[in-house]
Formats: C-alpha cells, sequence, structure tokens
C-alpha cells in the first residue's frame, strides 16, 4: 500500500519528507533507452521539486463520504525522510490529536483520554482520520523506484495543456497493490496534474488531481490535492495547503513522544 | 410358534459358542452406545458455544452487511421488527458493532467492539453466565467493559485494568475512551475470543456517534421444536428486504462438521460391527455345519427351507437380543454416568482450543440421546441380519438326503 499514491503521503512528502513520485529514485537499471531515461529524469525532478531537509505547514483536509462531511485544519512538521508530525488544529472536538510518524512506526496521541497509541499492523489499513487514506498511506516509504517501470506513454497537447503522461508498471516481482500508475505532468515545468490507480485488474481504483499551483516557501507546487476513490462515487478528500514553508531548523524534540503529549 | 420354541431350544445347544457370539455383540454395542453418547455430548457443547453464546439460532442484518460490515448499514426501524418478531412468537436481540483498536500500556490490537443491550441479549444467548473472571457489563457501569479470552492475554489485561479505544465514529470524527476492564469472558468462540470487546449499548452509541439503528437482530425460536429451516423461512417471510440466516447458515463450516459427525458415527459403527457380523457369521457357520444331518432330518420330516431358514434367523437374532440388553444395560449406565462426571481433558487441552472456530469444553460430557442409544442397536441387528443370510440360506437350500448323511 505503499505509493505515493497517498496524498498524505504527499502532504509529508511536500514537507520534505519522502521522495514523492520517486522514491529513492535512480536504483540502477541495466542499460535504459534513451526515453526511459527521460522518464527517469523528468520524475526526478519532480522528486526534487518536493524535496527539503524539513518543513513545516498548515493543511486544510476535507473528507466527502456518503455518509458525512468534515473539514479538518492541521499543523505539520517533517523532517528528512523518516520524521513527520501532524497535529489537529480544529474542529475543538479534535484539537491537539496528533500523529507521529518516525520510520516505519506511527504514533497516534488521543488528547480525550490523554493516551499515546502506537498503531499496530491490523490497524494499518484503516482510515486515517476519516479521509480516504489508511494509516499504512502515512506510514510507508514510498518505493516506486524499486517497485515500478516509467515510461512515457504520452507527450503532446490535452485539454489545451502541453502535457506529458507516464505510466508505471511493477516490477514483475515487485510487492504492490497497484497494477499499474498513470501520471499526467505539465511539459512546462513538470507540475503534477492528476495520478491514476489501476488495481491488480487493472481497474481504476483511485485518482489525485493535483491543482492551484502556487508559490510556497520559495517553490512553485500545487496547493490542492483532491482524492477521488472510483468505487465511492460523490466522495472525496481534498487537502488545501494553506501555508507551506521549507528548511527550517526544526528541533529534533519535536519528533519524540513527548512533544507529542504537549498541548 | 414351533419356529421359536426350536429357536429358543437351540440358543441354549452349544452355549460357551452362543455366550461368545452374545459377549462380542454386548461388548460391541454397549461401547458404541458410549461413543455415540459422547458424540452426542461434545457436538451439543460445540452447540451450546456457538449458538448459546455466540451466534444464536438466527441473525438479521440489512443485506450487504455480512458480506462488508460498516458502521451505517443498520436496521433502521428496529423496535418495528423487534415487535414484529414479539409478536410471532420469536424472542430477539439487537446488537451493534463496530471495528476499532484497543490499547493497554504499550499493547495494541484490533477489536471489534459490540454493543450490547443487556435486558434482552440475556434472552437469545447466554454469554453473561460464561464470565471467566470479574463480572458481567453492568447498565449502571458505563465505563465498564468484558472483553474476549484470547483479547485480554494479548495486551495483558487483568480485571480493573484500564483501556483505551480507538475508533472512527459514525461522524468521521475519532471516538476515543478510556474504559475499565470489568470482566473477561471464558473462551467461547475465536473471533469472540481474539477480538470481542463488549459494551452496554447505550456506551457503544455515545461513543460512536450512533444514536439510532442496529446492526443486527439475534433470534431465538420462543417454542423448541420448530424446525430450524421452517423457522428461517418464517421469519424471512416475516421481514422481507432483510437478510435473515440461521446459525448453520452463518456457520457452514460447523454445520458441515455436525453433519460428519452423523457420518463418522455411521462409518464408526460399520467398523466396529464389521468384526461382530464376521464373529457371529463364523460361529453360525459352525453351528450349521455341525447340525446338518439334523437339518436333513427336519428337511425329511417335512420342513420347508422357509421354514430351516426362519428358525435359523429367529435363532441368532434371539441372540441379538440377548445382547442387545446386555449393551443397554452396561452402556447405558455408564454414558449416564459420565453424563454427570465429564471425562476432564483440560490436562491436555490449551485453554483457548477451538475447531471451525468454535470453542470446545475440555470436559467432556455423555449426553443421551435417542439417537446415541438406538442406532447402536439398530445397527447391530443389521449387521447381525447380514452375516447370518449365507449360513441361513445354505441350511435353508441342503438336500434331505445327502445332508443326512453328512460325516
Amino acid at each position: 500500500m505503499s505509493l505515493i499514491s497517498s496524498p498524505v503521503r504527499i502532504v509529508l512528502a511536500l514537507l520534505g519528507a519522502s521522495t514523492l513520485f520517486w522514491g529513492s529514485a535512480g536504483t540502477a537499471f541495466s542499460a535504459p533507452s534513451p526515453e526511459e531515461q527521460e522518464a527517469r529524469a523528468i520524475l526526478l525532478e519532480i522528486d526534487d521539486l518536493w524535496r527539503a531537509s524539513s518543513s513545516q505547514g498548515l493543511v486544510r483536509m476535507q473528507v466527502k463520504t456518503a455518509n458525512y462531511t468534515r473539514t479538518m485544519r492541521m499543523e505539520i512538521w517533517s523532517q528528512g525522510k523518516e520524521k513527520s508530525l501532524v497535529r489537529i488544529v480544529s474542529p475543538l472536538k479534535e484539537k491537539d490529536t496528533a500523529s507521529l510518524k518516525t520510520g516505519n512506526t506511527m504514533y497516534t496521541y488521543l488528547p480525550r483520554t490523554d493516551r499515546t497509541i502506537r498503531l499496530t499492523s491490523g490497524m494499518m489499513m484503516s482510515s486515517w482520520m476519516g479521509s480516504h487514506f489508511t494509516n499504512d498511506d502515512l506510514v510507508k516509504e514510498s518505493r516506486l523506484s524499486e517497485d515500478y517501470d516509467p515510461r512515457i506513454t504520452f507527450r503532446g497537447n490535452r485539454d489545451t495543456r502541453d502535457i506529458i503522461e507516464f505510466t508505471l508498471l511493477p516490477h514483475r516481482y515487485a510487492a504492490v497493490v497497484w497494477g499499474r500508475i498513470v501520471m499526467t505532468v505539465t511539459a512546462q515545468g513538470h507540475l503534477p496534474l492528476l495520478a491514476a490507480y489501476y488495481d491488480e485488474d487493472n481497474v481504476l481504483a483511485r485518482t489525485i488531481y493535483f491543482s492551484e499551483v502556487k508559490k510556497m516557501g520559495g517553490k512553485l507546487l500545487p496547493a490542492v490535492l483532491k482524492v477521488v476513490p472510483t468505487d465511492k462515487p460523490g466522495e472525496y478528500t481534498e487537502l488545501v495547503y494553506e501555508d507551506l514553508r521549507f528548511d527550517l531548523d526544526l528541533p529534533e524534540s519535536l519528533f519524540s513522544l513527548l512533544e507529542l503529549r504537549r498541548r | 410358534m414351533q419356529i421359536v420354541s426350536f429357536a429358543l431350544r437351540n440358543f441354549n445347544r452349544a452355549r460357551t459358542r452362543t455366550w461368545i457370539t452374545v459377549g462380542a455383540m454386548a461388548f460391541a454395542c454397549a461401547i458404541m452406545i458410549f461413543y455415540a453418547s459422547l458424540l452426542e455430548g461434545w457436538l451439543a457443547a460445540m452447540e451450546k458455544n456457538a449458538v448459546g453464546m455466540d451466534l444464536g439460532e438466527f441473525q438479521v442484518h440489512v443485506r450487504g452487511f455480512r458480506d462488508d460490515p460498516d458502521l451505517y448499514k443498520s436496521i433502521g426501524d428496529e423496535e418495528h421488527v423487534l415487535a414484529r418478531l414479539k409478536e410471532n412468537g420469536f424472542v430477539a436481540s439487537p446488537r451493534l458493532y463496530a471495528s476499532g483498536l484497543v490499547a493497554a500500556g504499550n499493547a495494541s490490537s484490533g477489536v471489534e467492539l459490540r454493543g450490547v443491550d443487556l435486558a434482552r441479549e440475556k434472552l437469545v444467548t447466554s454469554l453473561d453466565q460464561h464470565v471467566w473472571q470479574g463480572q458481567w457489563l453492568d447498565e449502571q457501569d458505563h465505563g465498564g467493559v468484558v472483553v474476549g479470552r484470547k483479547l485480554a492475554r494479548i495486551l495483558a489485561l487483568k480485571v480493573g485494568d484500564e483501556v483505551v479505544v480507538v475508533a472512527q465514529g459514525a461522524d468521521g470524527s475519532t471516538a476515543n475512551e478510556l474504559f475499565r476492564v470489568r470482566g473477561i469472558l471464558q473462551s467461547v468462540a475465536q473471533g469472540v475470543d481474539r477480538s470481542g470487546f463488549f459494551m452496554t449499548s447505550a456506551t457503544f452509541r455515545r461513543l460512536m456517534i450512533v444514536p439510532h439503528g442496529v446492526h443486527a437482530i439475534v433470534v431465538k425460536r420462543g417454542v423448541a421444536g420448530e424446525e430450524l429451516d421452517i423457522a428461517t423461512s418464517r421469519l424471512a417471510n416475516l421481514l422481507p428486504g432483510y437478510e435473515v440466516r440461521n446459525w448453520r447458515q452463518l456457520q457452514p463450516v460447523l454445520a458441515r462438521l455436525f453433519n460428519m459427525s452423523d457420518i463418522s458415527l455411521v462409518i464408526m459403527l460399520l467398523i466396529t460391527y464389521a468384526a461382530v457380523g464376521i464373529l457371529t457369521l463364523n460361529a453360525l457357520l459352525m453351528s450349521i455345519f455341525e447340525r446338518i444331518p439334523e437339518f436333513g432330518v427336519m428337511k425329511a420330516l417335512g420342513f420347508s427351507p422357509w421354514g430351516i431358514f426362519a428358525m435359523i434367523v429367529v435363532e441368532s437374532m434371539l441372540q441379538v437380543t440377548v445382547a442387545a440388553a446386555l449393551a443397554l444395560g452396561a452402556g447405558l449406565p455408564l454414558a449416564l454416568y459420565f453424563g454427570r462426571h465429564p471425562i476432564d481433558f483440560s490436562r491436555f487441552v490449551q485453554s483457548s482450543s477451538t475447531i471451525a472456530g468454535i470453542a470446545f469444553d475440555a470436559r467432556w460430557y455423555c449426553v443421551v440421546t435417542v439417537n446415541s442409544v438406538v442406532l447402536p442397536i439398530l445397527f447391530l441387528y443389521l449387521v447381525a441380519g447380514l452375516a447370518i443370510l449365507y449360513p441361513a440360506l445354505k441350511a435353508a437350500l441342503l438336500k434331505p438326503l445327502s445332508a443326512i448323511y453328512h460325516r
């Protein structure tokens, strides 16, 4: 379930947490064709777009499901690839609920009970904060470069925009959930526009739309990510970056269990 | 009448042989009565645990809930449904389900949260009687929960310990609350043992923000005796639009195990009795060979082949009847004794052993049923009847003259 797919990971990625599209891109492949090299180079570029030693930001998340619609605002911090912290600012009921990710471990602090819980594997596939992401989406490192091969499948004008489309196919023995990922980026600047995730039966499972490109923390980035699950019509989770700063001098103690409980 | 008196006389002629045959048949039959009662006892205990503790006899859900359980797939008009069931002679209790995470200390585990209607649940299951440590839920104790035995072990929980529950409430918010372990259940069924987390329905509704509706209605026949399948279709007709399942449909593996138990009893009977059958065949063949000249004389005096055949059949059926009486005299008291004093396997069995996901009691009781007594006896008659066919036919078809001079 890893995958950059998750907008949440993208939240973290934006924070400089993990490498967005390409993980630790540039893993050795034997003699790639010029086109493959280009595909990888562009993805590396995208990867670099989100990379930072540390980050801090404010995100608004709107979740719409058949049963409820809710909006949350949260503060996010990240350091390197391994550490990130998300703390809910509103609504009041969940204020100060915080998730800490260090490596592959995830802790959740629950202010109402004043307890910190380490999430077990059984909980990983559950929804994160009622959104369309799983806890697992937050925890797993993106390792697309290790599991998928990129290929440029379209280049040209689509919907009045010059774009480049990549198709990522998993390696033969890769332990991944997606059968295929199709990504679209702008031809100019290589900013992501869309990512479509197909399951093993080649059925579209979810789509992420990137929009509202603006300058944040000195970089030009899409400020809105919208995840739309295919099997639940009308439902979506939308993340809006209200504020984002990169390369800050964050104290190491920020990502500690002690800090998690701070109100 | 003449045939019966001849048969009676013959019964006493070769006493040792007769009594060895009768003894073998009686021993096998007594053992089978005991074995069948033990099997019945085991099945009854399994059924009690599966149906009486967890499943209930029937369950009513909204269509699709069982395939993909979800907090929102609830029965909205539960009071109406419950009233309808009551009018039609069923006993019923609503249940609420959700999945969540429970943490204690550094350990955490996924659980199935269950909201219990305390007053009604005990009408359909006797989970409240099955508490291992501590106490069952109480309406007044809002912070008290009861957990499955294996879950308690995984989280190292004792009665009185504090646990945190985290789940996703119906409004999408993070439901979280501190509870105190009020009771730990005895081993019931795999699911309950491993992830059962019980609270009162009022607490569940508050925690999960589910003000209305229930996820399941557990139903029991008001009067015992109605066939399970008939009652199932009656329920389904009563509640169109809902999914009605009896426990055999809810636990098909268990149902199959039960069906196979009947078959396995029959197979055991046939194997055990095959030996008895061969013994009977041997004894009867011997007694017929010894009496070939005698049969020759009888035939010469006007006895029909049919008469001789009937005499031998009656003769051996007499032996079977005596054996059956003896078997009943020995096997039945044995089974009844172990019906009161269980065979205790607890030293050899883990505390939470399950078969087909259902916990079984390490203390094994015999349960004497009509089946467990009648089947072994019936099969004894059947096998002995088959065994004497050959010797009886042989005697019946003897030629009088050569038989008389047979040496």
